[in-house]
């Protein structure tokens, strides 16, 4: 029998026990063999693979550090010396998603096949779908064994050089690439099939790609900033210290609006943030403004650069929002703001 | 995806945040870097005086993103050597 399959696994400094978002800046550790979700990867390989060493990392810190953070994995692989790298499941976290899908980018620049897992509109899938053999999950990590498992059977077909079939039979998520294959019927005879599948209201699968991204053609920039009005807003989820009319901290379904009329700035003790999705020390201890920079727009107010600000500011909390429930909120903040005359947004995205 | 919205009904939007290359893989066009996830608009590191002219710094490139033209997704970042100028001329 052949040797199991060397695993390096990747996973961030919750599931490495580290701790949570305050331990979300702390550069890359390496391990020897599993951590934490580790475990049940390595039960899930069986005898076809074992996990050598674990890199855990926190999740600002690999998408903020980018370049450092690559390096750290580079080290991994010299360290470890795998034939196969494990990302995750990150499910819905985003950044930890991105931070797995950066992990997956660089291995396989090294000649090293890699896997990960995580939820369909996760921003690792958005950034780098093309590139990454990726398992599709919920947001929940109760699915965790059920996702290592196919990560681990798609890990090792991988690390073994075998030929792997479309995307929903090996179960990863379509990457949006087509490959050439032979069919037992030609595409006429399919698409004719689908139709009369379709009218006769049974089952069909198309085989378009659909997943894409509506490109909105950029507005023409604004002539005179002094003209205008602008309008502040925030996916930071900033709101009257003790958060008078209960904004959610995750799974935003509509945005909350805030009067800013005659403030100079968010004062600290007047403004926290309620969201739940990173570190809120900096802005709840230290200053507000670093998630709707009211301070430094007020200054560009009075000295005329900017004509006016609209009196109030728009917020909601940017952790795990569905993608469709985000179109239609925004449509109707953009009426909004349309409505009232506001000629150019500034949006802070945390 | 709200900035999209906003610049569907013709108004610019320019987003400001760490982490650029999310916005800008679903097609926001007008994209500015801050500083980290946890203050996108200032650094906690410096005085208070010095915060706040880098979070003018940040916001003033956003209206110079939205005083450009642009037809794709583009990044805008604040010109790091002009710290140095101004601390200079202070």
């Amino acid at each position: 029998m052949a040797d199991p399959i060397r695993v390096l696994h990747y996973i961030n400094q919750f599931f490495g026990g580290m701790g949570g978002e305050e331990e979300a800046n702390a550069p890359p550790e390496l391990r020897e063999g599993a951590v934490g979700p580790g475990r049940a990867l390595e039960q899930a390989l069986g005898d076809g693979g074992t996990v050598v060493g674990t890199i855990v990392a926190g999740d600002n810190y690999v998408v903020e550090e980018h370049e450092a953070a690559m390096t750290a994995v580079r080290d991994a692989i010299t360290r470890f010396d795998p034939d196969l790298v494990v990302a995750g499941p990150a499910f819905e976290a985003g950044r930890y998603g991105l931070a797995c899908a950066d992990v997956c980018v660089e291995v396989q620049n090294n000649g090293i096949q890699a896997v990960t897992g995580m939820f369909e509109d996760n921003p690792g899938v958005i950034a780098h779908r093309q590139e990454i053999y990726c398992v599709p999950t919920g947001t929940s990590a109760v699915e965790m064994p059920a996702v290592l498992k196919t990560m681990a059977a798609l890990g090792l077909k991988l690390a073994e050089g075998a030929e792997l079939g479309p995307a929903s039979e090996e179960g990863y998520m379509p990457r949006g690439l087509r490959r050439f294959v032979m069919r037992d019927s030609s595409g006429a005879e399919r698409a004719a099939d689908m139709l009369k599948a379709r009218l006769n209201n049974q089952p069909f699968t198309s085989e378009v790609f659909i997943k894409q991204y509506e490109v909105i053609p950029p507005p023409a920039p604004v002539e005179k900033l002094s003209d205008v009005t602008v309008a502040l807003i925030t996916t930071g989820a900033v709101v009257p210290k003790g958060n008078p009319d209960d904004m959610p901290a995750v799974f935003a379904t509509d945005y909350f609006t805030y009067s800013i009329e005659g403030l100079d700035e968010l004062m600290q003790d007047e403004w926290e943030s309620v969201h739940a999705g990173f570190n809120t020390g900096f802005i709840n201890t230290h200053d507000p403004n670093y998630a709707l920079p009211l301070a430094a727009v007020r200054q560009l107010e009075k000295e005329g650069i900017i004509g006016s600000v609209f009196p109030r500011m728009y917020s909601l909390p940017g952790v795990a929002t569905a993608q469709n429930d985000s179109l239609s909120f925004g449509a109707k903040m953009a009426n909004e703001l349309k409505d009232n005359n506001v000629g150019a947004a500034l949006l802070v995205a945390t | 995806m709200v900035a999209k919205e906003i610049e569907r009904v013709g108004i610019p939007a320019a987003i400001l945040t760490a982490i650029p290359l999310i916005p800008m893989a679903v097609g926001s066009n007008r994209v500015v870097k801050g500083v980290r996830v946890e203050h996108v608009c200032g650094n906690p590191l410096l005085s208070k005086e010095d915060d706040l002219r880098l979070q003018r710094r940040i916001v003033e490139t956003a209206l110079g993103a939205l005083r450009t033209a642009v037809d794709r997704p583009t990044l805008f970042e604040s010109d790091k050597e002009s710290t140095e100028r101004e601390a200079v001329n202070a």
